[in-house]
């Protein structure tokens, strides 16, 4: 029993050294790569009893109960084939942690997809609620953006403007590539033939990573690009400098 | 043709002694095993050309001609190209003689359990040749398609389907002539028919595969999908 | 086969009938010189003769030839001959044919596709004739039977050594053929890792290029994938499960030669595409990057296409064995735990593989024939082939881990002494498995957008699955429980296993969760969640289940002291190695990259000192085999005190395994001493002292 205390104390800073790791590539810059995080934390948090439990169960039955070592010795252990109160307390406790973390994720997901999707532009929307649209389009092996708003300007960084949800496009022209905005926390296959969407609102500005999460061919690990997150006024003047006219 | 075995008890296998019911069992499980695999197999197929025709990516599900033929209001005017979609009777026709030779084959073994070896092969042996003579209508077929394999999605699948016709048919044809020679052998008889009994159920699932086929190949033929993505763009058809 | 003649000789045979009945003793003998019975003019001339099958005289059908006909004279020399000859044939018809110049669309010479091909199929047909995978075949159509002598040579009876190399119908034959070629691949395979470790680790330069690195990594997770689904079911589960449940041999004797060979014949074909330019597209091979591959592309969709007939007549023998072979007496309860995990990966590759199988078949079809599965401008649907791959590829993760899983829960009552506890559970947890694998396939689609709402139940059934898999360890954990451990090598594996399911189980858990993955997707967190579910449970399973048999088997006693160095050593470096891949994922690192930011340095240098850790520890390891196998101590018939049925045999095994087929009579793991704590036998104590008490008032 103590064992079990022991090791599930030394094992629950796991949850936010999780947390740092992901932070050496950048803080979180949007809602949803935040709840990710929170949601890598929590899980890590109520993983830890059973993992503590198991270990403990482990290293006790090598230095805790007996063990005997060389040739066969004459030692026979209780013969316990069943436990119902052991039983039902582990089927219990792995169900309730199996279901809280299934409806921790339904929900968590519908929450990211409504954002994502709260993105779709409609018409009814004033001008400066509506989401930026952005087209990605992948291939061996850049990424290229389109703002199809903004007369078609064409970059191969990525820029937007802070606090304004974006809607990705994503296509490929010839392999399967995978979006994958790290810091924002925004990740979708760029499949030939298909077009996908996702949506994200970034909260912070400065700088992030594109990178490409599917294998696609030799110079795959070199299929990143930057994103320059900035306020309003810089991001319309961006779009004069690509040669666009009309601004936000 | 009864002989002092068998008035006796079951045989015996003569390599692991065990009699030949029990042999039989095995054998029959094995069968429906591979009957598993068979299904997973050919709705691989099944899921193939509707997941495809469901999809129509870059609206080049339908053989050209196909589209050709829909734009083309003049009905005046001679068809803009053959190549469309295969005529849907061929695929019926074949399937309905598989019917035929399934039931041949099972009617061989009820002879043949009840006792009349020479019905019984007569039946097989009616059954090989209407499965040789659907294999080779199924090549006919084949080569008589009007579009070629790169001409769009639903000439892969048509392919495939009909490739894996051929190849549930030429099974059969091997398997119907050990049948049939065994049978005349005595190696498959009244007491020991489990063999024969396999043939049939076998003959059983092909016929329900060229039937998922047809069904696929009539009423899945326009796809539903009417404005996919242009290929590499962001543009709608 | 009854052994009904034909009607020309009925006279004959029914002379042979009654002689059998009163001169069997005589006829017996005369068979059993085995010299054919050619006095009768062989083929359609009477059978004649009767055999003594187990004690019994049985009526045996005309001998053609001397026993074992036209195997006497094939075996795996003839068959490299035969495959080679028809490879190199076949290959240069296929120059023959081929227009001179000929490419496809993207001006890609279309000869040397065509003569791999040809190569490809002629090896895969000559070897199969070479070794005589024919013969049944073709024997079935003509009438000629097996008789008893000639199943006895196909047995390998007294052929010594020799019948390694032959087409062996003994499963325990088979198993041993089965052990070397999986650890053969299991070498291949680990020497690919360490390659890539090297590329990894050298974070300053490019060790290869970007095309033979990309070579290395499709070769080693697809030589891997092929070598984990066989560790367990090939050698284990042909050698042992007859016996195991009071079994002469498998169902389907030839069956299970011809899945060995066939699966001798794929990892050919698999060495075979790193000469021409090697598998350039991970193991899960997606479409449309596999088309702009080079030939090898063709060997990798040969290999699998040829390994899933093998895992396919495995998997129906397996079944068949189990559901029909078991002994008089055992019922389901009284079956043995690593009966029914072999029985369930058995049920869940049989379903699946052809879904794989299919998948490369199409693929192979885009590439030759032109046609367009997976072609997206000719409209195909790179999501299809996404589909058809993972409705196997996420079973055949189970397929993988429920034989390692059970073998160890098979074995550990013998060194604790207890039975298994909750044996119930531990079905459910294996039929939950079965039952919930083919549920959960497009939990590796979720990025894929191909179906955003169909997310919601894929995560759902793949949370639930955790639940199963759960109660499998809760019945190690329960045999543990107030266990003395008897501390020999196999059942030490059981702590390696149940470390590192847990870490994979739990990081598997993060990854169901559709948001995280959009994290962790593609990135070398999943890479080091399935290393630590597939080679951490699953290898070091396996290892402890081949330490556990290793004795029965070989004949002799594992090295345990070299076995358990190689074992630990691996196990640290493990840890090592694929605890700091968890933080390169967390940190942001892609999969299947060869150069990174240098954010991922110092994760990627641990993780290579621990690859050369594990190298080390398994290089211990399999001397350690090797050593033992060659000169090794002998090993009593039952070293472990088991009281399972395979140990009840004598070593080394006789052919037909038991001479009296066993009965089985009571539960499985009847160890252990009645438990002092029990709750109801503690009831019982305090009725008896009070009757004692009141009767001596």
């Amino acid at each position: 029993m103590i064992l079990f205390i022991v090791l599930w104390v030394a094992l629950s800073p796991l949850g936010w050294l999780v947390t740092d790791a992901m932070n050496m590539t950048g803080a979180p810059a949007s809602k949803v790569m935040e709840e990710i995080q929170q949601t890598i934390q929590v899980f890590t948090i109520v993983s830890m009893p059973l993992c503590a439990f198991v270990l403990a169960v482990l290293l006790y039955s090598l230095f805790g109960w007996k063990h005997v070592q060389g040739d066969r010795p004459k030692f026979e252990s209780p013969a316990i084939r069943t436990n119902r109160v052991g039983v039902g307390l582990w089927v219990g406790a792995t169900s309730v942690l199996a279901l809280f973390l299934v409806g921790w994720g339904l929900v968590e997901l519908a929450q990211i997809t409504a954002n994502a999707y709260g993105t779709i532009p409609s018409d009814e929307q004033p001008d400066d609620e509506k989401p930026l649209i952005v087209n990605v389009t992948g291939q061996q092996w850049v990424w290229t953006f389109e703002y199809p708003e903004h007369d078609r300007v064409t970059s191969a960084q990525l820029y937007l403007p802070v606090d304004r949800p974006v809607y990705f496009n994503v296509t490929s022209k010839d392999v399967i590539h995978n979006f994958w905005a790290v810091e924002l926390g925004v990740k979708i296959d760029a499949n030939p033939g298909a077009i996908t969407q996702t949506g994200v609102t970034p909260n912070k500005i400065g700088t992030f990573n594109v990178r490409c999460a599917e294998l696609c061919g030799l110079h795959h690990a070199y299929m990143q690009t930057k994103i320059r997150v900035v306020d309003n006024d810089d991001f319309n003047s961006w779009v004069r400098e690509m040669g666009g006219q009309k601004t936000s | 043709m009864a002989r002092a075995t068998t008035e006796s008890k079951m045989p015996l296998s003569p390599t692991t002694g065990e009699p030949m019911s029990t042999i039989a069992r095995r054998s029959i499980g094995a069968l429906w095993a591979f009957i598993v695999m068979d299904v997973s197999g050919t709705l691989a197929l099944i899921i193939s050309y509707s997941y495809l025709w469901a999809l129509n990516v870059n609206d080049a599900w339908a053989p050209p001609g196909a589209k050709l033929d829909a734009a083309q209001t003049d009905e005046t005017l001679p068809k803009a190209s053959d190549v469309t979609f295969a005529p849907e009777w061929p695929f019926w026709a074949i399937f309905a003689g598989v019917v035929v030779a399934t039931i041949f084959m099972w009617f061989a073994y009820k002879r043949l359990v009840a006792g009349h070896k020479g019905e019984a092969i007569a039946a097989a042996t009616f059954s090989l040749l209407l499965s040789g003579a659907l294999l080779v209508a199924q090549v006919v077929q084949i080569i008589s398609f009007e579009f070629k394999t790169s001409q769009g999605a639903y000439a892969s699948a048509v392919y495939a389907l009909t490739a894996s016709n051929v190849v549930h048919l030429t099974l059969v044809c091997f398997l119907l002539i050990g049948i049939v020679n065994r049978t005349h052998m005595g190696l498959i008889n009244p007491v020991v028919a489990y063999q024969a009994r396999m043939m049939s159920i076998w003959m059983t699932w092909i016929s329900i595969a060229f039937l998922l086929g047809a069904v696929c190949t009539t009423l899945m033929l326009e796809s539903p999908n009417t404005d996919p993505a242009v290929f590499g763009t962001f543009n709608v058809s | 086969m009854t052994i009904a003649p034909p009607r020309t000789t009925r006279r004959s045979s029914t002379t042979s009938r009654t002689s059998s009945r009163t001169g069997s003793a005589d006829a017996a003998r005369a068979n059993r010189g085995g010299a054919g019975l050619k006095q009768d003019g062989g083929g359609r001339g009477g059978s004649g003769a009767v055999a003594r099958v187990f004690g019994n005289p049985v009526p045996q059908p005309p001998q053609h030839g001397k026993p074992g006909g036209l195997l006497r004279h094939l075996n795996l020399g003839t068959a490299l001959l035969l495959g080679s000859v028809m490879a190199l044939g076949f290959g240069y018809l296929a120059n023959r044919l081929t227009k001179s110049g000929a490419t496809d669309a993207t001006f890609a010479p279309l000869a040397p596709e065509y003569i791999y091909l040809a190569g490809l199929f002629g090896w895969t047909l000559g070897f199969s004739i070479g070794i005589g995978a024919f013969d049944g075949p073709v024997r079935w159509l003509l009438g000629r039977e097996l008789t008893h002598a000639d199943a006895e040579y196909l047995a390998g009876k007294n052929l010594g050594w020799q019948r390694y190399f032959k087409y062996t119908t003994d499963h325990k034959v088979v198993g041993i053929q089965y052990l070397v070629a999986a650890m053969v691949t299991l070498g291949f395979g680990g020497l690919l890792a360490m390659l890539i470790r090297t590329e990894l680790g050298v974070t300053w330069a490019e060790v290869f290029t970007p095309s033979i690195y990309n070579s290395i990594i499709g070769t080693h997770g697809i030589a891997m994938i092929i070598a984990m689904i066989v560790i367990v079911m090939g050698p284990v589960g042909n050698f042992i499960v007859p016996m195991m449940i009071g079994a002469r041999d498998m169902a389907f004797p030839r069956l299970n030669a011809l899945s060995l060979w066939l699966f001798v014949i794929a990892l050919v074909c698999l060495i075979s595409s790193l000469f021409v330019g090697g598998v350039q597209d991970g193991w899960s091979v997606y479409q449309p990057l596999a088309a702009q591959s080079p030939p090898g592309m063709l060997g990798y969709q040969m290999t699998i296409i040829i390994f899933a007939i093998s895992t396919g007549v495995a998997s129906v023998n397996l079944i068949v064995t189990i559901l029909l072979m078991r002994a008089k007496g055992m019922t389901w309860v009284r079956t043995p735990i690593f009966v029914y995990g072999v029985f369930g990966a058995a049920i869940m590759g049989l379903y699946a593989f052809p879904f794989y199988q299919y998948s490369q078949l199409l693929a192979m079809s885009d590439r030759i024939l032109d046609t367009s599965f997976f072609v997206p401008l000719q409209g195909g649907s790179v999501w299809l082939y996404e589909n058809l791959f993972w409705l196997l590829g996420h079973p055949e993760v189970y397929v993988i881990l429920l034989p390692s899983t059970a073998i160890m829960l098979e074995l550990m009552p013998v060194f604790y002494r207890k039975p298994l506890f909750s044996f119930n559970f531990a079905i459910a947890g294996i039929v939950g498995v079965v039952a919930l694998s083919g549920l959960v396939w497009a939990h590796h689609m979720y990025m894929t957008g191909w179906a955003p709402s169909a997310n919601y139940p894929f995560m759902l059934s793949t949370e639930l699955i955790s639940i199963p898999v759960g109660f499998l360890v809760l019945v190690a954990i329960g045999t543990m429980w107030r266990g003395t451990v008897w501390t020999r090598l196999p059942v030490m594996a059981i702590y390696a296993l149940v470390f590192n399911k847990i870490i994979g189980g739990i990081t598997g858990i993060y990854l169901s969760d559709v948001p995280v993955d959009q994290y962790m997707h593609g990135s070398m967190f999943v890479v080091a969640h399935f290393h630590y579910m597939l080679m951490g449970a699953g290898l070091f399973g396996a290892m402890g289940g081949i330490a556990y048999f290793f004795p029965k088997m070989t004949g002799r006693m594992l090295d345990e002291r070299a076995g358990s160095i190689g074992l630990w050593t691996a196990f640290a470096g493990f840890q090592l190695t694929f605890g700091s891949m968890f933080v390169a994922g967390l940190q942001g690192q892609p999969r299947r990259v060869l150069q990174f930011d240098d954010l991922f340095n110092i994760s990627n240098w641990l993780s290579t000192i621990g690859a050369f850790v594990i190298g080390l520890g398994m290089l211990i390891f399999m001397g350690a085999i090797i050593s033992s196998w060659i000169a090794g101590k002998k090993a009593p018939a039952n070293p472990w005190g088991s009281k399972s049925l395979e140990w009840q045999t004598p070593t080394p095994v006789p052919l037909e395994n038991f001479e009296v087929l066993p009965v089985v009579t009571s539960r499985p793991y009847d160890y252990g001493v009645p438990d002092p704590y029990d709750a109801k036998m503690l009831a019982d104590e305090k009725a008896r002292e009070k009757q004692t008490a009141k009767v001596a008032v």
